[in-house]
């Protein structure tokens, strides 16, 4: 029992003096701050406001209209009253149009035929033509979108026209016209603003990178003065690699605990992003990520020899862990290798997780995959850190014997 | 001819280090060569093939089943039926489908009555590419619903095929999406990302490769090798990275626009151009970084930290102008928004040089920059005098 006490009592010394000697690194190293709190703390700012808007609303097109008809004006006033578009100049001909256009001035053109109006009256589809520019998808779906809408007005309003003058009453009109009725919900991202689901996703890339380039920073500093933080100290001599790793971890856990409540859930709240999930459920949520951030920086911080390589080889990274989350390009459609290489990062599963409860207004329990998903991470990660203590370790007093 | 022999020394000392630290070569090459392959693959489908999209069949007549078939007959989607609105409603919430529809009891008795059932459709937007194919999808198809209904309607009351199709469908959209007509996302994504990451390799490596310099205290060599002058060390030292990013940039405008086919209205010798420009202003942005904090672990921070901000600034996901007025005069200071500019009078509307020349001398502008530094960065090469650890 003695030797338990005082096996225990030496553990939490041991702990504690690792615990408060990483915590003094981390706030004497003005790199490692940097990453930490100007990127922690500012990046999610500065994203918030880029995306503010989160929408292109009244882009700009041009409008040809070759018909010169009353159909055809009618059409462009449809085109106009719809949010994604406004007619902001019509051109005598295509070649205008198509000069505004390359000058970016607008970015779209529709382009309704000369025969639209006779096509019209005759019962034959008019043909209207749209040009998007492409260079951002957002040009696309506005243009798509606005064209569509007016495309349905001026058809259910075409047939109400025609199927009164074939001697229907407005009831079988009405009927006719829309046989099927449908009602769309569009929950959880009404306007497919940008900022929502964007800001959702990267937030938490931001608190898993940050963590990972500042952990390798720091033990990059160590191995390259050979002081080893990374390891042990030398006191333990190879005994004690759970203390070092609990020590280490506890001092980045605890700074990162604070970052994450402010990027989670103080940030969401200042950039007005919906927040449908009780902050005891996102706090358990930050609590299984950032013990997985750090196990996983950890682990993959021992790639790290010297401070600034981190960055010059990894920082690429956070654009493919991004697109690994599954927010843009759905995960249905991910090639198998790249499914089975997301599972590497613990964002992978916490970003839906997170998007699910924060955004979508899913409890706790229905992101019980994806905590699964982060225990097995860091189980695994745990594990992988420990090992990654003891071979460094290894290493190091088989190189300080040889000499 | 003096001149000449010093860069030549230079740049062969430069050579030398970077076949004795492979970093070098693994940050330049094995990195954007990672990249590449991540983009290519990664979206390889081009559009996403085979969503799942829930369907709550409470019908289960001849025609829903039939509505349903259509949904699994596009290339787009795939089906997955629900027993009942909770149990979609949680998979739509938990991302497990981006859409689901539910087709009410008695649909089919009551579109052949005229009695209007409503059909409802629920889409998750927050899975963004998915959730808007799929919406756009399923409005598509009840439309076509909707007219496969009228046809019969009308046929019944002895309309001619030719009049039905006018009056089913009276407006026609005959659209075309200049720059990308397959609407190709991985086209879209990868000719935005492939400059961005090249761009963001390079400022990184440049700082790394200067600040390298004044951490190991080998400034003083690197001088000394020079015959004391700057410009000289600054030159020898840069040329081989210079032509190192050169040829990864090039080598990637050729798997783009002619390996892989993307979009190209005009000239591949144009994108050169356009990317040996890319290449000189990112290396002016490293310079000038260095320049102004010449400590290493700072440095490199502050270009990873503007470096990642290029990609939401060069406006190829939300347009430069949909950001904050404040926001917008940002985006002009980076290089890759100039070069997407420039991608994009050449690649979607042929403009030639003609068309994209103020973005090229706005990547000639970032080239002053280094001019700003210069003293003190040969300050700091002489004197060592900034903390190195």
């Amino acid at each position: 029992m003695k030797k338990f006490l005082s096996y225990t009592g030496q553990w939490f010394s041991d702990w504690y003096s690792i615990f408060a000697r990483e915590l003094k690194h981390i706030f004497s190293d003005s790199g490692v701050l940097i990453v930490f709190f100007l990127a922690g703390l500012a990046y999610p700012i500065i994203y918030g406001i880029v995306y503010s808007n989160g929408n292109l609303d009244d882009m700009p097109v041009a409008i040809v209209d070759d018909s010169g008809s009353a159909a055809g004006r009618k059409f462009v006033r449809a085109l106009d009253a719809t949010r994604e578009l406004q007619v902001s100049r019509t051109c005598m001909n295509m070649a205008e149009a198509e000069n505004l256009m390359r000058d970016r001035q607008v970015n779209g053109i529709v382009w309704i035929h000369e025969d639209f109006e006779d096509n019209i009256a005759a019962s034959h589809p008019a043909t209207v033509s749209t040009y998007a520019d492409m260079s951002s998808m957002i040009y696309y779906k506005n243009l798509t979108m606005g064209v569509n809408m007016a495309m349905l007005d001026g058809m259910h309003a075409i047939q109400e026209q025609k199927f009164s003058a074939a001697g229907m009453d407005g009831k079988q009109v009405e009927q006719l016209i829309h046989p099927i009725e449908y009602e769309e919900n569009i929950p959880y991202n009404r306007a497919f603003s940008y900022s929502i689901f964007f800001m959702s996703a990267i937030l938490l890339v931001i608190i898993q990178q940050t963590m990972y380039f500042g952990v390798s920073m720091l033990s990059g500093t160590m191995r390259e003065e050979n002081r080893h933080s990374a390891a042990m100290p030398w006191k333990l001599s190879g005994r004690g690699i759970s203390r070092t790793v609990f020590g280490r971890g506890l001092a980045y856990w605890l700074i990162y605990i604070a970052i994450g409540v402010y990027i989670m859930a103080l940030i969401p709240k200042i950039i007005g992003m919906p927040q449908n999930c009780p902050f005891g459920d996102i706090f358990i949520l930050l609590l299984f990520f950032v013990t997985a951030c750090v196990v996983f920086s950890f682990t993959f911080s021992t790639l790290i020899r010297h401070r600034e390589t981190v960055f010059i080889l990894f920082l690429l990274m956070s654009v493919v862990c991004l697109f690994l989350t599954g927010f843009s390009w759905p995960q249905s459609s991910f090639p198998l290798f790249w499914k089975w290489f997301s599972c590497i990062f613990p964002s992978t599963f916490a970003v839906r997780a997170f998007m699910n409860m924060n955004t979508a207004g899913a409890g706790l329990a229905m992101a019980e995959p994806q905590i699964l998903a982060l225990t097995i991470q860091i189980i695994v990660y745990y594990i992988l850190s420990c090992a990654a203590v003891f071979i460094e370790n290894r290493v190091r007093i088989s190189g300080t014997s040889q000499e | 001819m003096k001149f000449w022999n010093k860069i030549k020394a230079v740049s062969l000392r430069e050579m030398r280090v970077m076949r004795q630290r492979p970093v070098y070569l693994l940050a330049s090459v094995g990195v954007l060569a990672f990249c590449l392959v991540f983009c290519l693959t990664f979206l390889k489908d081009r559009i996403p093939e085979d969503l799942p999209i829930g369907v709550v069949d409470q019908d289960c007549s001849s025609l829903s089943r039939n509505f349903i078939r259509q949904i699994d007959a596009t290339k787009l989607g795939e089906t997955c039926s629900f027993d009942s609105y909770t149990e979609a409603r949680r998979a739509l919430q938990t991302g497990e489908i981006t859409a689901f529809c539910v087709i009410p009891e008695n649909f089919y008795d009551d579109v052949l009555s005229g009695r209007q059932p409503v059909l409802t459709l629920y889409v998750n937007t927050l899975y963004f590419i998915g959730g808007s194919l799929s919406y756009k999808e399923l409005v598509s198809l009840m439309n076509l619903a909707s007219g496969a209904v009228q046809v019969q309607i009308l046929a019944g009351k002895g309309m001619g095929a030719d009049k039905i199709e006018g009056l089913v469908q009276p407006i026609r959209i005959d659209a075309h999406n200049i720059g990308n007509p397959a609407v190709d996302y991985r086209a879209f994504l990868t000719n935005a990302l492939i400059p961005g990451m090249l761009e963001t390799i390079i400022i990184l490596l440049t700082v790394y490769a200067i600040g390298s310099e004044l951490k190991h205290g080998t400034s003083r060599h690197l001088l000394e090798k020079a015959g004391g002058s700057m410009s000289v060390a600054m030159l020898g030292k840069m040329i081989p990275y210079t032509i190192l990013f050169t040829m990864m940039g090039l080598t990637c405008d050729l798997i783009l626009y002619d390996w892989m086919g993307f979009p190209m209205a005009g000239s591949v010798w144009n994108m050169f151009l356009g990317t040996v420009l890319l290449v000189l202003a990112s290396e002016a942005i490293g310079i000038f970084i260095i320049g102004c904090l010449p400590i290493l672990r700072l440095a490199i921070s502050i270009s990873a930290l503007f470096s990642m901000m290029a990609f939401s600034l060069c406006g190829f996901s939300l347009p430069v102008e949909a950001m904050p007025a404040g926001i917008r005069g940002l985006a002009e200071l980076f290089p890759l928004r100039h070069f997407y500019q420039m991608y994009v009078q050449e690649a979607f509307y042929a403009g030639g040089f003609s068309g994209w020349y103020m973005e090229a001398v706005s990547m000639l502008v970032f080239m002053i920059l280094p001019a700003f530094v210069y003293k003190r960065l040969h300050k700091a090469f002489i004197n060592l005098n900034f903390p190195r650890k």
